[in-house]
């Protein structure tokens, strides 16, 4: 690789790598995300390479191993190009049929094409597939197509190209450009990015700093992750121009401990860019300087708020402080600091390379770009969607998602991650754009979307999320601290049939004073999940302390199970139920000891004559 | 008469300026009016002990008088309250710099809200005028009452005179 | 340069980057505060100290004990809203010391009982986590005291779990604790704090415990003073100092 002395050093090489990849070049892409890698994608690699070896490809079909396509759930997940072909939940027994049909012979291997789950139809190309057709990918367009550890790949799809034009711009115009575009933080808040760019830029002092958010301590997020394990370069890239705009010389890339993989593949395509110059002294001859560090967070959600951050770059605990002073006035070792999420940092290079009005004319006046969600729960594709701003729910929960598993019924869709809130059936066709979400109480948080069916007790949901929030509040606050804990036991009081109208009060009550009082966004969030369920789905509170009923049949202490007469005697039940509670002799009906029942369900699963009756 | 008795904290230092064979008052405060001692005049009878008790927290905290009255031979007492040094040792020690000097009276006052209770400058007065109160926790030392001394204002002997 | 704050509508005096609670208590506003100290920075931790902030970007409640004073800033210290979260929080708080008077007091004044049922055991009883100790340990340079843990679950106590190197025995973190639960225990022999004893360093006029050996070591050695500096009581010095007066005056 070698040493970039300016802009013109790197078009000639870029034209080079290209020059040596005809558009049309044939290749296998095997996906290395954490997903697939979960499901053995590793093992593909050297199949294939043993295989194409045999059949005297070598050479002939590149073979590449990339970051996650988002569509975890099939993997892993193979790509052949130039012909686009998707295989699906491949297997190191199929790769020789792979090879021999598709590769060798040319024929599509029908049976590891993605189906659809409803009609049964077979996809042949990624983007015909319904999960991918309404998407629109910037931040992860390129995932599937480049080899995150090859900085010539990154090149080849015009990497590096935003920032030689950032150079050219000047910082000024940088800044307009990023504001032009109405980029909002993809991080929490939505705050908007090139007004935070401005004042960092404004604030005093001549050593500021930039860091890239990378904690993503979401449950169930891995948006941050898989852009930065798939595509690191381009996180670079847009932190590179981003320091430059606001005149910070240094970097730090936060990242979470739990995420080994991104790590290495950060630390290898920064040591990438400092060996070609990218990194360092006078950068492409523009006598701009930058550097970054890569910092491991111990794993604490609170981590991701920006002044608990900073503490814990600062080896400290990581707490969150009262902010002003913002970062930006003074932050990380006193200096002014600027701090946005990944996929802000990843979307920036998209919006110099191509200008402000392309990039706006993506998702909704206010809410412009493309937002990556991390589509999970009941539904029948998930994995990383991006699409872009505007989208309604429905279209996300049922044209990309697929729709509800197992013919089940909708019930709500969870966004914005554990503070965020739960959005019923009724909200389905809003929009998805940062203001409309918070508007519902929701919000678009970092991009967590939790879909639950008729079988998900809200009370159960609102608890599970205060259960996590009330364990990742730092503690500082007393109302954080001790009202989220009493919150939960609030709600489980309510879930195992101790509540009343009084509970209620108390919830409310309390769910006032944490949000008004806490010190962080992490308190003052932490009561959506509460207040949106007592706002959407109170009829299914009240069930729980009027009438002490579950209505979803989730809350144990509430339902009881009871054998009713289509019991056959098969006797299954009772020789399966763990407390040995279910009493009966063959081809005689059934009979549950409830004081021994411990309301596992287990009966109602082996029960084959649907004969186990839930109340 | 109004040089301060103590440029330095350590006893041996006391300043000549108040020795004498004419007796001169030991002289305390500064500037504008300073708080006069005049053991000479003083009859023992610790009405400037009650005083001060009851201007700092109310009687039945006669022990915390920040004044007290001690016998020095037949009929003779010397009353010994705080010299508001100049280079005071109580501030000096202070680690957290909670006794500083007020403006208006010159006396060396403890805030109660800087005082982390910490007792060192109790253990460092040289005079032990510094007072840890085990109940607040707090150091407490004479601050003049703010500009009007209680212990000069009941003392029946004119042996205390602020002015 | 001094600045113009707004409190209750009344105008105030301060410094830039004052806290807003110093300044208004200056004044004479009651504003209830427990984990506040002016020797430490602000932490923000009881949530009692609310007031609301009526000028500027964002207005809403805040605590006063950790914002700046800003020229022309705009509180007021009272308001339904701010009686009721004040409220709430004490009941929190409450729960954790129930043997606390100052938050006995308030309650009584606010009308506050708990309703709720107390959190686990934060350690030491009645403590509420506010970590004035630890932030007044190192303030004074021990850091022998630490809080860890997230959530309910955090704690506050010696640095590591087990007696701390760093600590001397001076007590300020009892005498800063605003429930007073640190315990601390004085004999003749030495003091007994944080699960570690303490030798007394003693008068050598009358015998009397003066400071602990270790806390005397450390102001000596921190301080550079010299070494007889505490070598005697408060009642013996004042006794010397009588009859060195004496001897002046006749
Ligand atoms: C409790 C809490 C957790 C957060 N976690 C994250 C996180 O994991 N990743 C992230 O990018 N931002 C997180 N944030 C938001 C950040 O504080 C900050 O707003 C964001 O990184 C700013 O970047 P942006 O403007 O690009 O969104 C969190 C905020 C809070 C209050
Ligand atoms: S005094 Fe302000 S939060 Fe405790």
């Amino acid at each position: 690789m070698p040493r970039f002395s300016s802009e013109k050093d790197l078009e000639s090489y870029r034209h080079k790598v290209a020059a040596g990849r005809a558009p049309d070049r044939r290749a296998v892409a095997v996906c290395a995300g954490t997903g697939c890698k979960a499901f053995g994608s590793a093992k593909l690699l050297p199949v294939f390479e043993a295989e194409l070896a045999k059949a005297s490809l070598k050479g002939k079909i590149e073979l590449r191993a990339t970051g996650c396509h988002g569509f975890c759930e099939r993997g892993p997940l193979v790509l052949i190009f130039p012909a686009g072909r998707l295989y699906t939940k491949v297997k190191p027994e199929d790769v020789p049929e792979i090879v021999r049909e598709d590769l060798a012979g040319g024929r599509v291997v029908e049976r590891l094409l993605y189906r659809d789950p409803v009609s049964g139809k077979a996809y042949e190309k990624e983007e015909d597939i319904p999960f991918y057709m309404h998407q629109q990918r910037l931040v992860l367009k390129n995932n599937g197509l480049l080899d995150p550890a090859s900085l010539d790949d990154y090149l080849a799809l015009g990497g590096y190209r935003a920032l030689a034009k950032a150079f050219a711009m000047g910082p000024e115009k940088v800044l307009e450009e990023v504001k032009k575009s109405g980029l909002r933080g993809r991080g929490g808040a939505g705050f908007w990015t090139g007004r935070k760019w401005e004042i960092c830029r404004a604030a005093p002092g001549p050593d500021k700093v930039i860091i890239c958010n990378a904690d993503e301590g979401d449950p169930g997020a891995f948006m941050d992750r898989s852009v930065i394990e798939g595509n690191p370069h381009s996180v670079l890239e847009g932190m590179l121009i981003g320091a430059f705009a606001i005149g910070a010389s240094t970097g730090c890339v936060y990242i979470r401990q739990e995420y080994p993989l991104a790590v290495e593949r950060l630390g290898r395509a920064v040591a990438a860019a400092r060996e070609a110059g990218l990194l360092g002294e006078n950068i492409l001859g523009s006598g701009f300087a930058f550097d970054l560090r890569i910092y491991r967070g111990g794993g604490a959600f609170v981590c991701g708020e920006e002044s608990a951050m900073i503490a814990s770059i600062e080896g400290r605990r990581g707490v969150p402080r009262r902010r002003p002073p913002y970062p930006a006035q003074s932050g990380l070792w006193g200096r002014p600091t600027n701090i946005n999420n990944v996929e802000t940092w990843a979307n920036v290079p998209w919006i110099i390379d191509r200008g402000a009005d392309w990039y706006r004319a993506i998702g909704t006046e206010k809410s412009t770009g493309t937002k990556i969600f991390s589509l999970v729960g009941k539904v029948n594709n998930t994995g990383l969607v991006e699409v872009p701003m505007g989208i309604s729910l429905r279209q996300i929960v049922f044209d990309i998602g697929g729709g509800i598993p197992g013919g089940k019924k909708f019930k709500a869709v969870q966004t914005g991650g554990p503070s965020g809130g739960c959005l019923p059936a009724s909200k389905l066709d809003i929009p998805v754009d940062f203001d409309t979400l918070v508007r519902e109480g929701a919000m678009m948080g970092s991009g967590g979307m939790i879909v639950m069916d008729e079988s998900t007790c809200m009370v159960d949901v609102a608890r599970y999320f205060l259960n996590f929030l009330k364990f990742e509040s730092c503690g500082n606050c007393t109302s954080c601290r001790d009202g989220l804990y009493q919150l939960h036991r609030l709600f489980t009081d309510i879930a195992e049939g101790r509540g009343s109208e009084h509970t209620l009060e108390l919830v409310e009550e309390l769910a006032r004073t944490v949000k008004a009082t806490s010190l962080c966004a992490l308190g003052s969030t932490a009561v959506n999940p509460v207040e949106s369920t007592l706002k959407y789905f109170r009829e299914e509170i009240l069930a729980h302390v009027r009438d002490r009923r579950c209505p979803a049949k989730v809350c144990k202490a509430l339902i009881t199970y009871t054998i009713n007469d289509k019991c056959n005697g098969c006797t299954l039940c009772a020789k399966r139920c763990p407390q040995q509670a279910i009493t009966g002799t063959v081809k005689k009906l059934h009979v549950i000891d409830q004081k021994k029942c411990i309301k596992c369900g287990i009966c109602l699963d082996v029960c084959k004559q649907d004969a186990v009756w839930v109340e | 008469m109004c040089a301060s008795p103590a440029s330095s904290p350590r006893p041996a230092s006391v300043s000549p300026a108040w020795s004498g064979e004419k007796a001169p008052p030991l002289v305390v405060g500064a500037v504008e009016r300073t708080l006069v001692v005049m053991p000479r005049r003083c009859i023992g009878c610790r009405t400037c002990e009650l005083a001060c008790s009851f201007a700092h927290g109310g009687p039945g905290r006669m022990a915390r008088a920040r004044i007290r009255v001690h016998p020095a031979g037949e009929k003779r007492f010397v009353q010994i309250t705080c010299l508001q040094c100049e280079n005071a040792a109580c501030a000096k020690v202070c680690p957290v710099q909670a006794i500083a000097r007020d403006e208006r009276t010159r006396a060396l006052v403890v805030s109660l809200e800087r005082c982390v209770g910490c007792g060192l400058c109790e253990a460092a007065c040289p005079f032990g005028h510094m007072h840890f109160d085990r109940e607040t926790r707090r150091a407490e030392k004479c601050d003049l009452c703010g500009g009007n001394p209680a212990c000069a204002a009941f003392c029946p002997a004119k042996a205390l005179e602020y002015r | 340069m001094a600045i113009r704050i707004f409190i209750d509508e009344q105008e105030v005096k301060a410094e830039p980057g004052e806290s807003v609670l110093m300044v208004a208590r200056r004044a004479g506003f009651d504003i209830p505060a427990l984990c506040y100290h002016e020797a430490v920075e602000s932490i923000g931790a009881c949530r009692l100290c609310l007031v609301e902030v009526r000028s500027g970007a964002r207005p809403g409640i805040s605590t006063s004990c950790n914002m700046k004073a800003e020229d022309g800033l705009r509180i007021s210290t009272d308001s339904p809203e701010i009686r009721r979260d004040r409220a709430t929080n004490l009941e929190l708080l409450l729960l954790r010391a129930p043997g606390s008077p100052v938050l006995r007091e308030l309650a009584a004044r606010w009308g506050v009982r708990p309703r709720l049922q107390p959190p686990p055991d934060a350690g030491i009883a009645n403590c509420i986590l506010c970590e004035l100790c630890v932030r007044v340990c190192a303030a004074l340079g021990h850091n022998a005291l630490a809080a860890v843990g997230r959530g309910e679950k955090k704690r506050v106590g010696p640095a590591f779990g087990k007696p701390a190197e760093g600590c001397v025995g001076c007590g300020a973190c009892l005498s800063v604790c605003p429930t007073r639960c640190i315990v601390m225990k004085d004999t003749p022999a030495a003091r007994t704090i944080w699960g570690q004893s303490f030798e007394f360093h003693r008068c050598q006029v009358c015998g009397q415990p003066v400071i602990t050996e270790k806390h005397r070591a450390f102001a000596i050695a921190k301080r550079g003073l010299p070494e007889d500096y505490y070598d005697v009581c408060e009642p013996c010095k004042q006794s010397q100092a009588s009859q060195r007066f004496a001897s002046v005056v006749w």
